[in-house]
């Protein structure tokens, strides 16, 4: 089972989030139609990257944005989450290992520390998220079962992965349950909301540009994300 | 089952058509037809698997449920934060079923629609800017008042609104002649008072060919005779078209965009015919909109311009006080407190949030002009945009609309509300109306008139 | 001298005497009646809802209304119509002051006849957001001279053997002079010619000595004499005076002392600063004031 899944599971489940991520990355700017959309996107490079990039980098840092100023608590859960669930995959020594083991080289590898309390913080925030969910009646009457599927989907890997590292019950089994998990995670990635992985960047860059194309990046300054 | 006399699938196209469905006082018998109107549900969903691509499918897709877009939307703010208000689930709960039903809808569930693309959404576009993934529900709910025009659920006025621009070209039932001969009686009237004032009608090669909102042609004719004594103080080469004159587009909220298309290439050709260095449009939001932001697109223009440089008239009128073409005698400067409404469409929507405020720092004694909160592109809809302020079926929460602007007007003290845009007027004058707050409100025209220095050579002589 | 009398109403008592001034003219004159009425003022969209200037209600515009009001101006004015069976009725919504400058504009009538301010502006319908009343706004650009019968008290129209002409020397009130010359020899009645030396706002706090005052009097004396009597030679009977005082005030009593049945005076054609629209110009006051009716000319 272990070898299965770590043999051709990984490169599959990887394959398929890779490959899957880069198929929707590209359908999505392929089916972007200036007219229908009304930003004539090639027709100002530059004030489009420039909008795009803007749009990007601002709701990437926390309190970056009037958005993110507005909601306090929610900005924190939110970054806690994601930065976590960004950093751990990537950087964790383990997966990084694997890795090296499996295509010859790694990536940056985090403090043990650091990834330890990455990890727990992004399990604290998926609680909070999910109570929120609960708690918020504007919240609330957009969620369904999906929601709390795909919070689960994503959180699963890291409380897998807790009890594996801090050898609760029997390590192999959740080890194993750890991985199924992971690739489980993987796989759905393009198919699932999942995929706003590249899709925020996408649909960020796309706003981006018909604010500085079309919306006033003509006229100075710019938007005031 | 047949479709009714006034409501129906088919746009209003001619005069007769118009005044009938005018005549329907009210549009009494055109919501009672609209009772038994029929879905085209094949018509729905081939429309939308023509039109609703990337963008569009992946907002509806990639939507987080996150409800960060609550607190954005201001109707969500005044209806006492109702979870039905939120923009998301506005959305979703409209064009997001009709496409998981692959078009597959009833005439109840169009009904809902309508009310939720016309009253509970004024297309102001602040939502999209506080969602993370960059959802614009604005937009969407622009393309779903397309769709329910198509069909036929469409208010009362906004079908005859659409209906005037594919007549009359403009959004009421003014004529070109009624433009023209308007414009001159304005100009009689005032040369006695600004000796050498005219109107120079269909100049080629002018500096700047003006365009007007048809309200003022109707209601209001002292800004047409504003306009030509302030671009006569500032000694500009100018001109008005005999044909392509209205610049705003009923259509446009409406939903019909063969209208739109129909209007903005009117305006478009009589820039072509009379090749001007520049169009300036008069002070209105979402003329400037329709023309010169949203206006190529559906005119086909892969340059997103249009055919000449335009610009909104705050443009002009920061420019011609900053190279002195106005000059504003001091002591008569504002020197009670000043507020700006920032109007989503050229503000929001076209980045002119710091020509306003240059405006005002010639207009208003330092100290005296009060930022609303927020301000800016942050500003919230006066209340009356994207047709709210005209549709009366809607009226009621409408004018439950206008709390939030009442609130940020009182709140910043403010006795004089500057708003350069005829859906912004409109709704403060309402506001004042209703609440009765004791405020005053203005378009800069008549301001700047009674402020601006007159030139030695153009003085009346006496 | 009158083929087209215009005669904007609110179809309300405040207008009564001026109807009656109108009406009489038009018989007087064998002229052409038109009453115009402005019934509201459009409150959104494209003018189909409509704040009804009297009720103060919102009432959707349609066919059916229009009727009912051009039936009940038709009622409130039955005495009058007798006597003008070719009277016209026109009903008209918009601002008033400009549709009714749009009626005088198409229809090119001779003289204008209203009725003076119909009640306090704070639950007006006419928001706040214009400056200046309709007479004003009417008087400062008709096209053609406008009668202005504001007190029951002036409006008979009877027999005419006094006409007051109020002058300032300036252009405006040379054309108001050719006006009264054209009513004087028309009617063959009495010119007065009145100029009122202004010692309220003149010198800035510091007021005239008797002397100056007398001295600046029989100026403006020998200016009438020169201005004005030239083109009077076929008029036998006139007058002219000066009198210190306030403009306005003056004026009303002059009238008064020569039994005057009408004033002429020009309407400035300067733009009023925002003070002088509050106050009202000297011969918006006179209007108010005057115990008969008065004629503004500004061109």
């Amino acid at each position: 089972m272990y070898d299965f899944l770590t043999g051709p599971m990984f490169w599959l489940s990887l394959g398929i989030c890779l490959i899957g991520m880069l198929v929707r990355f590209v359908l999505y700017f392929r089916g972007l139609s200036w007219q229908l959309d009304r930003v004539a996107y090639k027709a100002y490079p530059v004030h489009g990257l420039k909008g795009a990039v803007n749009s990007i980098v601002k709701w990437l840092i926390p309190f970056g944005t009037y958005g993110w100023r507005k909601q306090p608590f929610m900005t924190v859960i939110f970054f806690g989450f994601h930065i976590g669930a960004v950093l751990v995959p990537l950087f964790l020594l383990a997966h990084n290992l694997i890795l090296k083991e499996k295509i010859g080289f790694s990536l940056m590898t985090l403090n043990p520390l650091l990834a330890d309390g990455l990890t727990w913080t992004v399990i604290v925030s998926a609680v909070f998220l999910a109570l929120r969910r609960i708690a918020l009646p504007e919240v609330r009457i957009l969620t369904t079962w999906y929601d709390y599927i795909i919070l689960l989907l994503a959180v699963a890997p890291f409380i897998t992965g807790l009890v594996a590292r801090y050898e609760l019950g029997n390590y192999s089994f959740w080890l194993t349950v750890h991985i199924l998990c992971g690739e489980a995670l993987l796989i759905a990635i393009p198919f699932t909301k999942l995929s706003h992985i590249v899709l925020f960047f996408a649909s960020r860059a796309q706003l981006g540009m018909d604010y500085g194309i079309k919306r006033g990046g003509m006229k100075g300054k710019g938007m005031a994300w | 089952m047949p479709e009714g006399t006034f409501c129906n699938k088919k746009p209003v196209d001619t005069e007769e058509e118009l005044k009938a469905l005018l005549g329907d006082t009210g549009g009494k018998q055109y919501y009672e037809e609209m009772k038994s109107l029929e879905v085209d549900q094949d018509l729905l969903w081939k429309t939308i698997q023509n039109t609703l691509k990337s963008r569009l499918k992946t907002w509806l897709e990639i939507c987080a449920h996150c409800g960060m877009c609550a607190d954005s939307c201001f109707l969500y703010l005044i209806n006492d934060q109702d979870p039905k208000q939120v923009p998301a689930y506005k959305i979703q709960s409209t064009l997001g079923e009709i496409v998981k039903r692959k078009g597959k809808v009833d005439n109840d569930f169009m009904h809902m629609v309508m009310e939720t693309a016309w009253a509970k959404c004024t297309c102001c576009n602040r939502c999209g800017m506080y969602c993370p993934h960059g959802i614009d529900m604005g937009i969407m709910f622009g393309y779903v008042r397309g769709l329910c025009y198509q069909q036929g659920f469409v208010p009362w006025e906004m079908k005859i609104g659409a209906g005037m621009h594919r007549v009359y070209r403009a959004q009421m039932d003014v004529t070109d002649e009624d433009f023209v001969e308007t414009f001159e009686w304005m100009v009689e009237e005032y040369e006695e008072d600004y000796p050498g004032l005219e109107v120079p009608v269909d100049k080629e090669g002018a500096d700047i060919l003006y365009t007007v909102n048809a309200r003022e042609v109707k209601h209001y004719p002292e800004d047409l005779a504003e306009a030509a004594i302030l671009f006569h103080l500032a000694g500009e080469n100018w001109t008005v078209p005999t044909s392509g004159w209205e610049q705003t587009s009923l259509a446009m909220f409406a939903g019909d965009w063969a209208a739109c298309k129909m209007q903005v290439e009117h305006v478009y050709a009589a820039m072509e015919r009379l090749k001007p260095k520049r169009m300036v449009g008069t002070e209105c939001g979402h003329a400037h909109r329709a023309t010169v932001v949203e206006g190529p697109y559906w005119a086909g223009r892969s340059s997103g311009k249009p055919p000449v440089e335009s610009i909104h008239y705050v443009e002009w009128l920061a420019e011609a006080l900053r190279e002195g073409k106005l000059k504003i005698d001091p002591s008569k400067r504002f020197k009670v407190p000043v507020t700006l409404q920032d109007s989503c469409n050229y503000v929001r929507n076209h980045g002119l949030k710091d020509i306003t405020r240059e405006i005002m720092s010639y207009i208003v004694e330092p100290g005296y002009f009060r930022e609303m909160s927020p301000n800016r592109e942050h500003n919230y809809c006066c209340g009356g945009g994207g047709g709210f302020n005209g549709i009366g079926l809607f009226r009621s929460q409408r004018n439950k609309a206008l709390i939030t602007k009442r609130d940020q007007v009182l709140n910043v003290g403010a006795e004089m509300v500057i708003a350069p845009c005829h859906n912004c007027w409109d709704a403060i004058r309402d506001l004042e109306e209703e609440y009765k707050i004791g405020i005053k409100w203005s378009f800069l025209k008549p301001l700047v008139i009674g402020m601006v220095e007159i030139p030695e050579h153009l003085k009346l002589k006496e | 001298m009158f083929k087209k009398i215009l005669f904007a109403t609110s179809a309300t008592e405040a207008c009564d005497h001026a109807a009656r001034v109108a009406f009489n003219m038009a018989q007087s004159y064998d002229a052409q009646i038109c009453i115009f009425h402005v019934l509201g003022v459009p409150t959104r969209g494209f003018s189909q809802v409509v704040l009804d200037v009297k009720t103060k209600e919102k009432v959707v515009l349609d066919d059916e209304y229009i009727a009912w009001v051009e039936e009940e101006i038709k009622v409130h004015y039955t005495k009058q119509l007798e006597t003008a069976p070719n009277a016209e009725i026109k009903v008209a919504i918009g601002f008033p002051h400009r549709e009714v400058l749009r009626a005088a504009r198409e229809w090119t009538p001779d003289l204008i006849v209203m009725g003076g301010s119909t009640g306090d502006d704070e639950d007006s319908v006419y928001k706040k957001s214009m400056v200046g009343s309709t007479l004003q706004r009417v008087a400062k650009v008709a096209p053609c001279p406008l009668l202005v019968v504001n007190r029951p008290a002036a409006s008979f129209w009877g027999g005419m053997s006094n006409v007051i002409f109020g002058t300032d020397f300036s252009k405006a009130s040379d054309a108001a002079f050719r006006f009264a010359l054209q009513l004087v020899r028309a009617l063959d009645c009495e010119l007065h010619i009145f100029h009122a030396l202004d010692i309220g706002s003149m010198h800035l706090g510091r007021s005239m000595t008797q002397d100056e005052i007398e001295s600046k009097i029989r100026e403006s004396l020998r200016r009438i004499r020169g201005r004005y009597l030239p083109e009077m030679k076929d008029i036998p009977e006139y007058d002219f005076e000066v009198w210190e005082g306030i403009p306005y005030v003056e004026i009303v009593k002059y009238a008064r002392e020569k039994h005057g049945d009408l004033i002429v005076m020009a309407h400035h054609t300067q733009k009023a600063s925002q003070e002088d629209t509050r106050l009202g110009s000297n011969i918006e006051q006179v209007i108010v004031r005057a115990g008969c009716p008065v004629i503004s000319i500004n061109r």
